[in-house]
């Protein structure tokens, strides 16, 4: 029997025991900081093997090579070259020290770097490191190997390809979670979970990360969905820090009593991280002894995953929608993109079905004269990143297929393979090696098969080939293929036969083209809503559709109470229909007089409604300057004060500013009409000053000044004292304001009003800023003004002043 | 820098009560409406859309002379007095950065200039907590793997501009960060555009296992 079903029998039969950490063990016995675990073991290989065998005669089933950051870039660092000879000498170290006892899992830790698109580093690149360090592990003996402490689910993948493309050996690949239960890089759980067994790691898990306790939470999450064992390697709970001390706070008793809840959350093989020894471990074993496995709940899982979102595929869920806009079909402006290289609009399609509902996204880059291969990856690697949803790749093109599967970091769906042999020949194998679904699509030759019998029969053909190949029903969907009933008045017949043959007799998953029923129909949109509702009874599982459309016409929670799922439904219908039915909202001055509903919306800073409220005001015939005077001018200085209470925070003083300039000037011309008008206070000069290029705090501060009357000449940013000191003589302000973000900026503050005075100008100066301080204004001799606020009641203080 | 890590996509925002907090809402004192609720929501949203968070670190090590310079391979780096306290008990040191982009700054922009001001400062918020944010996510992802070598970062970290270590020093951590890569320039007076763009230095301590004393 070789390593590999060997290992698996002893997983069905017990728990397997994998050692605990050599890191923290190496450091207590003398490894100096700052050096590389793997050189310093070279040159003291009887600490690393009493290391090994130590947890070998604790009872560990496996130990871990001291190979952890034995890769080209992370030994580059410690100027070390020979990565082969060192993997292949450190697990011989390993070998040796375990004897019999004990499996040897060559242990690959990450590059210290992240992988496109996450990173810099190119998947490729990252795949040929590892490659590397297996080659020499393999060298050495290794039975097996462990991929741990990940946190880039990409670097995860390119690590196992690595050992997948050169041998079958038995492979395992833990990730690292944060506490919020993802990983750094915001994988969760399943979606690693779903992906790695995907592409065919033989166990998953997690490592580092917590304490037993915390990590129980992440196997159990795992463990409805793993058709793998899964991998349990918690610290010693969690390294305190006090002062410059660490210490982890279980000792070996307790872990290995906390280590019991994982057995019960599913996890099949279990050992230790940082903070572990075979004290530890030893603990564990006895602990364990005697208690049964929990094995794999599933032979296989109907899910798509992306790097941070898994969707599950099953009969009775929600419909699973599949965006279908990115398609250059039709699309002249997408075709120029994508033959110009560029990716905006496709993810801007993304983001936008994804805001409609969608739960997948189609991608389709076929556009004549481009190198569809290249374009294909670099959307897929483009999206991984730019939206959440699994992606299904649709291309015909096996190259292209290729090429997109391997770059994206996750559990893709192939759009579609059929019953066309080159077509199986080739998109088979790479569905398998990469761990995608597919949608399988029943045709066969050039030609449609119109009935559902015909349909059947190809469908059994590919799934038998499928099968042979190691899918299982779970791996794919069935297309039930919604022709246009304008060329066959049966098309819709055939599709529904279909799928309800699907669902009742072969027991999988189907999914149509959903739009294609209607086309060259008239009353699309009502035919497609009625053919939906038809094949979701008969038990439709996924739609590629327009989710704009789509959106207005299938409701979730209508579905559910129909089919009396789940108790929250009917509640959720009713809110969903109240607030459909439910009369546009009142305005929020309903009963107030006109003017009262002005001040009121200028307080609230209600934009929307401010000019339907003066219109209705001046109809009414209340004059523009009451309006003005008893209205707006007292809701500005309300507003003020609420600010300076905290009552309001910024946003809304802001939004109310900017609805009282919306409102004045409405009124100017009624204003100018009328004797007298709204005063007009003094010119005030602003501008951000030299080499600074912050200036949201000036603009609001010329918001608000503008709304108290005065007139503001806006300079902008990284202004010149020079410009300022011109532009204060030329209007001949009274003020000027100057604003800086930062201490390397504020001082050139001093500069501007240096050259005002020695040019003898009567202006007056006002600074603020995120760095200035009341003490710098006055040692320049400036008033202060910490906010938009203060700015204008320092303004109207210097010119009253000036006035009087 | 050759050992220089990027971050391609940093997959963090940053908390409403962040956003909220650097706005000035004050917890028993402000009262917002739901609609004025609402309206900051949708700008939270497209703030989000918008951000694109993307970073750089690498780590050096160094050697004090003369108590305020910081050598690197036998040349001066840094001169600073102030920074070289800070780096007190430090064997090395990780200069990191972090941009929200470009995008979020060009809609703040133009929204500040009279289009939608406060749409303006709801985004500017968003991207100053995100960015800050960045950095306290990039030096957990150091951490970790200091972790590992008994090794951790300082709590706090330093900035060009800081007291005696002038604003300068940007330009330096900027070009063996080659930030560049990232999308962000940097103007003859060393700041850094888009303007929600940082640097920051933290120092990499070791840490004396108290296991090990014990068993000493």
């Amino acid at each position: 029997m070789n390593v590999k079903k060997e290992l698996l029998e002893l997983i069905r039969r017990r728990i397997v025991v994998l050692d605990g950490a050599a890191g923290t063990l190496l450091q207590q016995l003398g490894l100096p900081q700052g050096m590389s675990p793997e050189l310093w073991c070279m040159e003291h290989p009887e600490i690393i093997q009493s290391i090994h065998s130590g947890y070998q005669k604790a009872g560990a089933d496996i130990v871990y090579t001291c190979t952890f950051g034995a890769n080209r870039l992370k030994l580059k660092h410690y100027k070390a070259r020979q990565v082969k000879k060192l993997n292949m000498n450190l697990s011989l170290l390993a070998r040796k020290a375990a004897g019999e006892g004990a499996y040897v899992a060559g242990d690959i830790g990450p590059t210290g770097h992240f992988v496109k698109p996450f990173g810099s580093l190119a998947f490729e690149e990252a795949v040929d490191i590892y490659k590397e360090q297996v080659k020499g592990l393999l060298a050495g003996k290794a039975d097996i190997f462990a991929i741990e402490t990940m946190m880039d689910i990409q670097e995860a993948r390119a690590a196992l390809l690595a050992v997948k493309e050169l041998t079958d050996a038995f492979v395992m690949v833990t990730m690292t979670f944060e506490k919020d239960g993802r990983t750094l890089n915001g994988t969760d759980p399943v979606s690693a979970l779903i992906t790695l067994q995907s592409l065919g790691a033989d166990a998953v898990g997690c490592n580092c990360s917590t304490g037993p306790l915390a990590m129980r939470k992440i196997i159990a999450s795992m463990k409805p969905y793993a058709k793998v064992p899964l991998v349990a390697k918690p610290n010693a709970g969690m390294p305190r820090l006090s002062g410059n001390k660490t210490s982890f706070e279980m000792g070996p008793g307790q872990f290995a009593a906390c280590a019991r809840r994982l057995v019960t959350a599913g996890a099949n093989m279990i050992g230790g991280c940082c903070g572990t020894s075979p004290e530890h471990i030893k603990a564990l074993k006895k602990t364990l002894q005697g208690r049964r496995p929990l094995p794999p709940e599933r032979a296989s899982v109907c899910a798509l995953s992306s790097a941070r979102k898994t969707v599950i595929i099953k009969k009775d869920g929600p419909l699973i929608v599949i965006g279908e806009r990115i398609n250059p079909t039709g699309k002249k402006e997408l075709q120029r993109e994508l033959l110009g290289n560029k990716m905006s609009l496709v993810k801007q399609m993304a983001k936008d079905q994804e805001g409609e509902g969608a739960l997948a996204l189609d991608v389709n880059v076929g556009v004549a004269g481009i190198n569809e291969e290249k374009a294909l990856k670099k959307a897929v690697e483009e999206l991984s990143v730019a939206t959440e949803l699994p992606l299904c790749i649709d291309s015909s093109d096996s190259r292209s297929v290729e090429a997109a599967l391997r770059a994206y970091p996750g559990r893709a769906l192939i759009n579609s393979i059929s019953a066309d042999k080159e077509k199986l020949k080739k998109l088979l194998p790479l569905a398998r090696k990469y761990g995608a679904m597919f949608i399988l699509l029943p045709l066969s030759g050039s030609s449609v098969p119109e009935t559902a019998r015909q349909r059947i029969k190809i469908i059994r053909a590919v799934f038998k080939q499928a099968s042979a190949a190691g899918f299982t029903k779970y791996d794919f969907i069935i297309d039930a293929l919604a022709m246009s009933i304008a060329y066959n008045p049966d098309a819709a017949k055939e599709a529904l036969k279909t799928i309800s043959w699907c669902r009742r007799q072969f027991r999988c998953n189907t999914v149509l083209g959903l739009s294609n029923i209607s086309f060259g129909m008239p009353a699309r949109k009502e035919l497609n809503s009625a053919f939906l509702s038809l094949a979701r009874s008969r038990g439709l599982t996924a739609a590629i559709a327009n989710t704009a459309r789509l959106k207005a016409s299938y409701s979730k929670a209508a579905e559910r109470v129909l089919m009396n799922r789940g108790k929250g439904a009917l509640k959720k219908l009713t809110a969903l229909a109240t607030k459909s039915r439910s009369p546009a909202p009142q305005p929020a001055g309903k009963g107030l007089s006109p003017v009262q509903k002005i001040s009121r919306a200028a307080i609230e800073g209600n934009k929307e409604d401010m000019g339907a409220y003066l219109k209705e005001a001046l109809r009414a015939g209340v004059p523009a300057l009451t309006i003005a005077n008893e209205s707006i001018i007292p809701a500005i200085k309300k507003v003020g004060d609420l600010f300076e209470k905290k009552e309001y925070f910024l946003p809304q003083l802001i939004a109310s500013a900017e609805t009282t300039k919306k409102a004045l000037h409405y009124l100017e011309p009624f204003l100018k009409e009328q004797k007298g008008g709204r005063p007009k206070r003094a010119i005030v000069v602003l501008g951000t000053v030299k080499g600074d290029i912050h200036d949201i705090g000036k603009n609001i501060v010329s918001l608000m000044l503008k709304n108290h009357g005065f007139q503001v000449i806006d300079l902008g940013k990284d202004v010149s004292a020079e410009k300022i000191v011109n532009a204060a003589a030329q209007h001949r302000s009274s003020i000027v304001g100057l604003s800086a973000l930062m201490t390397t900026t504020m001082i050139h503050m001093k500069d501007v009003i240096a050259l005002a005075r020695k040019r003898k100008l009567r202006v007056k100066f006002i600074v603020g800023g995120a760095a200035v301080t009341q003490q710098y204004a006055k040692s320049i001799g400036a008033a202060y003004g910490k906010d938009g606020v203060e700015a204008v009641r320092m303004a109207r203080k210097l010119t009253e002043k000036k006035t009087s | 820098m050759k050992n220089t890590v990027f971050f391609d996509t940093i997959p963090i925002l940053a908390t409403k009560d962040q956003v909220y907090r650097r706005l000035g809402f004050r917890e028993a004192k402000t009262v917002v409406s739901a609609r004025q609720a609402r309206e900051i929501e949708r700008y939270m949203q497209k703030a989000a859309r918008l951000v694109s968070l993307k970073g750089a670190a690498s780590t050096v090590a160094f050697r004090k002379e003369q108590d305020s310079r910081i050598v690197f391979s036998k040349k001066i780096l840094f001169e600073s007095r102030q920074l070289a306290m800070f780096l007190e008990r430090c064997e090395g040191m990780l200069l990191f950065a972090a941009t929200a982009g470009k995008e979020i700054m060009e809609a703040v922009k133009r929204s500040s200039k009279g289009k939608d001001v406060t749409e303006a400062v709801v985004l500017d918020a968003v991207a100053s907590e995100t960015v800050d944010a960045a950095l306290d996510w990039i030096m957990g992802y150091f951490n970790r793997q200091l972790l590992r070598e008994n090794r951790r970062l300082t709590r706090n970290r330093f900035s060009a501009g800081y007291g005696d270590f002038l604003l300068e020093n940007q330009k330096k951590i900027y070009d063996i960060l080659t930030l560049k890569r990232l999308g962000i320039a940097i103007t003859p007076e060393c700041i850094l555009v888009p303007e929600k763009s940082v640097t920051a230095i933290a120092g990499i301590r070791g840490m004396t296992d108290e296991r090990k004393k014990r068993t000493a």
